[in-house]
């Protein structure tokens, strides 16, 4: 993990200008230019800006994270949301490398006790969930929403946050929210949003899910040796072949990056995802995406550190 | 001067979503329009059944323009259209998503119409890799193609709304896309399909893919915990579709929306009452509509009919292209009796 050799038709700089150029007046960032400031595209833009040591869009990008945080400690969607959502994780991302100590602590408390539906599943439930959908509905992971199910994706991205945030690996949640991944693995390599089976037909596995959830096992630090890992890495070798979107790309560097398995592949990677850089700067001009690409081509460390490696 | 009514995003502009959200059935208000008055001496509902043997783009402008003509469809003319199609997923050799070659021949009929902004939208309930959907179901190349926008409705700018019949604390009011809230006319192109967890899913299960994800989730988990037939009469009910146009040239049968298999109907079914299109789609897929949670309940709130006596069928009969799709044992009692 750490920093990628520069590659010759990649601009760090353009796109640091990008999205500084497309900061809104509130302080937040849209997934797109122009677009409402919400809570994912700021996070991630900030941990860009500060990656490119740009201070001053840095304080009013914080402001704008520091105004969605709830009196409970939640964080939603954007400051008008009246529920915490899986949209935390970035704020807590951007708390930590900001050095915004207080906010930090209390979405980081909220975070944790921020919970899926699966206490309330009856044995019952449990029962036909286990029949038709193969998977243990009793693991407690992260929903996306308030009152709902815990998917692969949001439990994977509240792993990396958490983690990246300091807290222990053997904490409780991060502990099950790992056991929630594992048991949601599509049997034949990878990860969909959460049902691995649907009755009698396995379900494909997705690119972006099968990333995600590598890379937060990696911050988890659950070693490569594990079945589920060694098929989901093989999964986002094959997936290379073929055509993937600017978000999957970064995902799949972030998540190869973090396994030595698959950390050979990683210059080829980046180099693909330099590669769609517009001449703007940005990708496909969204900046949730621009930012990404900047973090993961910059240095993976922001987002995912390797006990032992990285800062 | 004649004062043009206001679109939905001006309505929200002009009154503030708080203010919009405190009326019932505000002015987007859908579900006050899109009800029908109780009973009839009569059919009030007009449903056009269109053969349409393939994918030729000739065969399709033919059918899309002759339902057209024999329904009750909107008025186009300098309107801002946004056509949602059905892309739950996308697979190489399961026809999951509307075909976008159809998206494409109603593309070019609203042009002929005179549409002044077209729009495909969809918010991906399961992939929320949109990029790659769009590009893997052809519809990013048919957006460049014909130079209509595309856009990814879970990450779209939203507002609130309030349900215009909150019964269920999940759903008092619904965060929509301002897509969706702009459009001067909303045309629902679903794929004919059953349902592992619906029976079949048609024009108002379609709907689902309006909410954005980035609020709902990925697989828009907050609806089911709602209740599925409870949801759907709720955004329907909210939200009006202007016109729907069922692709039942290829459907999918058994064990839908993603894992069934293809079946040849060669129709589609179009009209500008959602519930009664979706009616007559079940019909023709050998399902009896009353028998069909959403649907039935869809009926009891007004949001049209279901019933066949309301509902004048313009086209093929019903009985000349019904096509029993095979329903999973848990649905095998929706089954419409033969005759």
């Amino acid at each position: 993990m750490g920093p990628i050799k520069p590659m010759p038709n990649l601009s760090l700089a353009r796109a640091l200008d990008f999205i500084k150029a497309n900061q809104n007046p509130d302080g937040g960032w849209g997934y797109r230019p122009g677009g409402d400031s919400l809570v994912e595209p700021t996070g991630l833009c900030l941990l860009a800006l500060k990656a490119g040591g740009d201070t001053a869009a840095m304080a009013k990008g914080r402001d704008f994270l520091k105004a969605c945080l709830k009196e409970s400690g939640a964080v939603g969607i954007n400051p008008r949301d009246p529920e915490g959502s899986w949209m935390a994780y970035a704020a807590l991302l951007a708390f930590d490398a900001l050095g915004a100590g207080s906010e930090e602590s209390r979405l980081r408390d909220w975070i944790l006790g921020f919970e899926d539906a699966s206490s309330r599943f009856t044995p019952a439930d449990i029962k036909a969930i286990a029949g038709d959908y193969r998977y243990d509905a009793s693991i407690r992971g992260w929903p996306w929403t308030l009152n709902t199910t815990g998917w692969v994706e949001p439990t994977a991205l509240f792993i990396i946050a958490l983690s990246r945030a300091g807290v222990p690996l053997t904490e409780k949640r991060i502990k099950s929210g790992v056991d929630l991944i594992l048991d949601r693995r599509v049997p034949s390599g990878g990860w969909n949003f959460g049902n691995p089976y649907s009755k009698l037909h396995e379900l494909e596995a997705s690119v972006m899910s099968t990333a995600i959830a590598l890379a937060a096992l990696g911050a988890a630090s659950v070693p490569e040796s594990r079945p589920a890992v060694g098929a989901g890495i093989r999964f986002l070798t094959l997936s290379l072949a073929g055509d993937i979107s600017t978000a999957s790309l970064a995902w799949t560097l972030l998540a190869l990056e973090s396994f030595p398995a698959g950390a050979s592949q990683a210059a080829a990677i980046a180099a693909r995802l330099a590669g769609l850089q517009a001449a703007d700067g940005s990708f496909r001009r969204n900046l949730f995406e621009t930012s990404l690409a900047f973090i993961v081509l910059s240095d993976t460390a922001i987002l995912v550190r390797t006990p032992g490696k990285g800062r | 001067m004649t004062k043009k009514p206001m679109t939905r995003r001006e309505v929200v502009r002009v009154l503030g979503t708080s203010v919009l959200s405190a009326l019932p059935a505000a002015a987007l208000a859908a579900g006050r329009q899109q009800s029908v008055k109780g009973s009839v001496s009569g059919p009030l509902l007009q449903v056009a059944l269109v053969p349409c043997p393939d994918y030729g783009p000739e065969n399709l402008a033919a059918a899309i323009r002759a339902g057209w003509r024999s329904s009750r469809p909107p008025d186009v003319r300098n309107k801002r259209v946004v056509i949602k199609p059905n892309m739950v997923d996308v697979s190489s050799d399961r026809p999951i998503h509307t075909d976008p070659r159809l998206v494409e021949a109603l593309v070019l009929h609203l042009g002929d119409l005179g549409a002044r902004e077209i729009i495909l939208a969809e918010g991906t309930s399961h992939n929320r890799d949109s990029e790659s959907l769009f590009r893997r179901s052809g519809y990013e190349a048919l957006s460049k193609r014909r130079g209509i926008f595309l856009i990814d409705l879970n990450y779209d700018d939203i507002s609130p709304v309030k349900c215009v019949n909150p019964r269920a604390t999940l759903l008092k009011e619904l965060y929509l896309p301002e897509t969706i809230l702009s459009a001067d006319i909303l045309i629902s192109v679903p794929k004919m399909k059953t349902h592992k967890l619906a029976g079949i899913t048609l024009s108002m299960k379609n709907m689902f893919g309006i909410l954005p994800g980035m609020k709902y989730g990925w697989p828009k988990n907050t609806l089911h915990w709602n209740g599925i037939p409870l949801s759907i009469c709720e955004i329907n009910g909210t939200v009006k579709t202007h016109y729907s146009i069922v692709d039942g040239v290829v459907g999918m049968e058994g064990y839908g929306p993603v894992m069934g298999t293809p079946r040849k109907v060669g129709v589609l079914v179009m009209g500008d009452n959602a519930l009664a299109v979706d009616a007559t789609a079940a019909r023709v897929m050998g399902v009896d509509p009353a028998h069909v949670d959403y649907l039935a309940m869809a009926h009891k709130i007004k949001l049209g009919s279901l019933r066949r006596e309301d509902i004048a069928v313009i086209g093929e009969k019903i009985e000349k292209v019904r096509a029993d799709f095979v329903l999973i044992p848990e649905y095998s009692l929706l089954r419409a009796p033969k005759g």
